[in-house]
């Protein structure tokens, strides 16, 4: 029993990692970011590369989230701050070409699903009956000092507060004289940080090829949908919960394993549309 | 301090106001007044760079500030404090305050909190409760005081009586003419209740259809048959 919520919380934290990432960057900037999932899988690829050459496990992990952070940089910068005036569709016209890109120069390395060595080796921690895998205890565990930190930042610092002002009113924000493209940076380098890690956390279980952040891309948006699509909180909670409740029911009825999160998708858009944690879309003037 | 020389501006092809030219002094309240439509919070966006101008010229204390970045105009010193209030629902009150001042040092914020504090007492206690839950006065003292953390030589007020009970329509309006005096700041005050309006200002400018139609001091414009025609409800109020 417990085991199933564990693995199923260690799955979820990815779930919220790559949600969450989704989710700054949906509300702070209104784009549908769908590179986020290959995003990780390319870093991932990268990581691979650096592990192969003899790169500590724990300098891989840093140095994969800093490039995470600079292409995260460089695309606000380079790419999205030009479209931005024009063209709004656009911008997710990028994100969705950046997962061809992506995909397309790691399909030119990896033909075939590759394995990925896992951060610590060693057999699985038993308690009595509760097993529980050392790679799902080091991302749980991960994951969750990278939310404490991401909520300080959010909360506690200037230019975080100023994010989250940006999501709720744009036009006020901007008449405050909150450098609004600073801001557009420091979510997008964020957003990939978090991208890179969650990337090189589930490569091992999952083995890297190209697409094989798809389905956590698919996941963490149902993740982000269940806790409101515009609440980070939602998005770690709702990731957490997919996972848990995803593997009870891959457990009890295999059947509809792969279908369920779709009908979830479903159910919560019927009945709780602004999920659990989201703001109505009709506010108070 | 701020002058505006023959401003037009526009939304693309459409050009919303035609030559106006205004000025405000320091320590100075000037009501802009004018219906619907008449171009009042255009003038206002445009003054604080959300719109860029098409001709013409707007400087504070012979700074050019047309075409510079809001974020810019805000440092040199013109706050605009918007219409419907525009507060961020979801933060704390504190927060609010707090990105009013993002530009200046945690000890100006320091003082600047205490000023805003003394101001608006209400606010003091309401610190940490989400500005979403205060009630409409409140929120517009937040709006003001949010501005005010600033520090701006120039405020642009748009509105701040909209939605508010006379009371405290009156109360803000106080709080806003002894601002002015006492911190020696310009107010660019736009407003559709002409008449609370032209009794806290000095001067006035009145705004049809985007040009200045009229302007002299508020005794003037207030003893004027037009102005008491159009916005202050005829001879019999």
């Amino acid at each position: 029993m417990f085991s199933l919520f564990f693995r199923g919380l260690a799955t979820g934290s990815i779930y919220s990692l790559t949600a969450m990432g989704i989710v700054l960057i949906l509300s702070t900037t209104n784009v549908m970011n769908f590179s986020q999932g290959d995003m990780g899988m390319f870093l991932a690829f990268i990581a691979l590369i650096l592990l192969m050459a003899k790169i500590p496990y724990p300098v891989t992990i840093i140095i994969i989230i800093l490039m995470g952070i600079f292409l995260g940089f460089l695309l606000e910068k380079g790419l999205m701050s030009k479209v931005r005036k024009t063209s709004h569709i656009g911008m997710v016209m990028i994100t969705l070409a950046l997962t061809m890109i992506f995909e397309g120069i790691v399909g030119i390395f990896v033909k075939t699903p590759t394995l990925f060595p896992p951060a610590i080796s060693g057999g699985p921690i038993i308690f009595g009956t509760i097993i529980m895998d050392r790679q799902d205890l080091l991302s749980l565990a991960i994951s969750l000092i990278v939310v404490i930190i991401l909520f300080l930042a959010l909360y506690r610092t200037k230019i975080g507060i100023a994010s989250r002002s940006l999501a709720e009113d744009e036009y006020a924000a901007k008449l405050l004289g909150i450098p609004v493209k600073n801001i557009y940076i420091f979510i997008w380098a964020i957003a990939f940080g978090l991208a890179g890690l969650a990337g090189i956390m589930v490569a091992p279980r999952l083995s890297l090829e190209p697409t094989f952040m798809l389905v956590i891309q698919l996941k963490a948006f149902i993740a982000a949908v269940l806790g409101g699509m515009n609440s980070v909180l939602g998005a770690v909670v709702g990731g957490l919960l997919l996972g848990v409740v995803e593997n009870f029911v891959s457990f009890y009825i295999p059947q509809i394993k792969d279908s369920f999160s779709l009908i979830l998708v479903v159910l919560v858009l019927l009945f709780l549309p602004q999920g659990l944690f989201g703001k109505r879309e009709t506010r108070r003037a | 301090m701020l002058k505006i020389q023959s401003l037009c501006t526009g939304y693309g092809p459409i050009e919303v106001l035609h030559e106006v030219t205004l000025e405000a002094k320091s320590a100075e309240v000037v009501s802009i007044l004018g219906s619907n439509g008449a171009g009042k919070s255009t003038l206002l966006k445009t003054i604080s760079g959300i719109l860029t101008p098409t001709k013409g010229s707007i400087s504070l204390e012979d700074i050019i500030i047309n075409g510079l970045e809001p974020s810019r105009i805000v440092k040199i010193g013109v706050v605009h404090v918007p219409e419907g209030r525009h507060i961020f629902p979801g933060l704390t009150v504190k927060d609010n305050l707090l990105l009013g001042g993002y530009f200046r040092d945690t000890e100006d914020n320091k003082k600047n909190m205490e000023f805003v504090m003394s101001t608006f007492p209400i606010l003091k206690d309401r610190l940490k409760e989400r500005a979403g839950m205060l009630s409409g006065g409140e929120q517009q003292m937040l709006a003001l005081g949010r501005g005010l953390m600033g520090n701006p030589k120039l405020l642009l007020l748009d509105e701040p009586s909209l939605g508010l009970a006379p009371k405290i329509t009156s109360e803000i309006f106080q709080i806003i003419l002894d601002l002015a005096k006492q911190k020696e700041m310009g107010v660019l005050l736009v407003e559709q209740n002409a008449k609370k309006a032209l009794e806290i200002s000095d001067r006035g400018y009145v705004l049809i259809n985007g040009r200045i139609a009229l302007n002299g001091s508020s005794d003037e414009l207030k003893n004027n048959p037009e102005v008491q025609k159009l916005y202050l409800g005829g001879k019999n109020v």
